[in-house]
């Protein structure tokens, strides 16, 4: 069976890092990075991941613009909100968007792969 | 000048509930226990400070962070380049001495460490004194640590000769690291103490 494909974005290089390390290492394949919501919305529509991971405070554009540009273009886009404790409101706001599951920073590798099981459902 | 107003004590306790759930982060983020102490909040005399500081030669990563809102913060975090590396090795749970220099993950993890203490200060400030704060994107810098402070302290020192600091020292206890924290009131003094009293 085909690995599942999954887009990470975040301006954080080492939060890319420990989420491509814990996908790959459960059999996902990471197949490309983004830093900024620009790119997300970019690398989705060139290569259509099955999963992307999207931090919510990004530069350029934010996670939650980029989730909004994503389902836009692909109504079944699955998105995993990646987001620090402060950002309840925002979080909320992407669920209501139409995001699939979230992950809280710092994260257990549990949770990443709960949320990722339940993206590729 | 130590904890003589309602203020310093209000500021303490602030840093207080921030610490404990800075504490319980920060070990999940590096996978072991991070014991964090409040070491000193003060009143201090901004020249004194400086140039106290300013003699301190270790190279430091720190990120600055402001906290924007109606009674702002700015909040600093640093540790030696050193141990920088070793709690770069400890987020991505990979051998110790695996990093070996001051790399992009280096950098981001010292970015990483700022962004959620910061989170978990502003969680402090919403849940507990509804007193709304949102942290900007952390400015990493690599420098003398007597330079990274008198940065840090640069625009508040321009208006006041007189700073509130609260300095926290954080300790992860299998690789006895330690860290530094430091947050600073930046805004009106009377409008922090009404809202925090």
């Amino acid at each position: 069976m085909a690995k599942k494909t999954i887009l990470v974005v975040d301006d954080a290089p080492i939060v890319r890092l420990m989420i491509k390390d814990i996908a790959e290492y459960n059999g996902y394949q990471v197949i490309a990075e983004g830093a900024n919501g620009n790119e997300a919305v970019e690398k989705y529509k060139e290569l259509k991941p099955d999963i992307v991971t999207l931090d919510i405070i990004m530069p350029q554009k934010d996670g939650i613009e980029a989730l909004q540009d994503i389902l836009a273009h692909d109504p079944e886009a699955r998105v995993v909100m990646v987001t620090a404790i402060d950002q309840r409101d925002s979080l909320m706001k992407a669920i209501r968007l139409g995001a699939t599951d979230y992950i809280v920073k710092p994260f257990e590798n549990e949770r990443v792969v709960s949320a990722l099981s339940n993206a590729a459902k | 000048m130590e904890e003589n107003s309602k203020l310093l004590r209000a500021i303490r306790l602030v840093a207080q509930l921030s610490v404990d759930a800075s504490s319980r982060l920060l070990s999940k983020m590096i996978k072991a226990g991070a014991r964090i102490s409040i070491d000193r909040t003060y009143m201090a005399d901004v020249s004194e400070v400086t140039a106290k500081i300013a003699s301190e030669v270790d190279d430091v990563a720190g990120a600055y962070i402001d906290l924007v809102g109606e009674v702002p913060f700015k909040f600093l975090f640093f540790v030696k380049v050193e141990d920088s590396l070793l709690l770069t090795d400890m987020i991505l749970q990979r051998t110790p001495g695996s990093t070996k220099e001051f790399n992009l993950y280096a950098q981001s993890a010292v970015q990483e460490i700022g962004n959620i203490i910061s989170s978990a200060i502003s969680n402090i400030f919403s849940k507990d004194f509804n007193i709304a704060l949102k942290p900007t994107p952390p400015t990493v810098i690599r420098d003398y640590a007597g330079v990274v402070f008198s940065e840090y302290l640069l625009d508040v020192a321009a208006n006041d000769n007189e700073v509130f600091i609260v300095e926290t020292v954080f300790n992860v206890i299998e690789k006895n690291i330690d860290c530094y924290m430091f947050l600073l009131p930046s805004g009106d003094k009377k409008v922090l103490e009404k809202q925090l009293t």
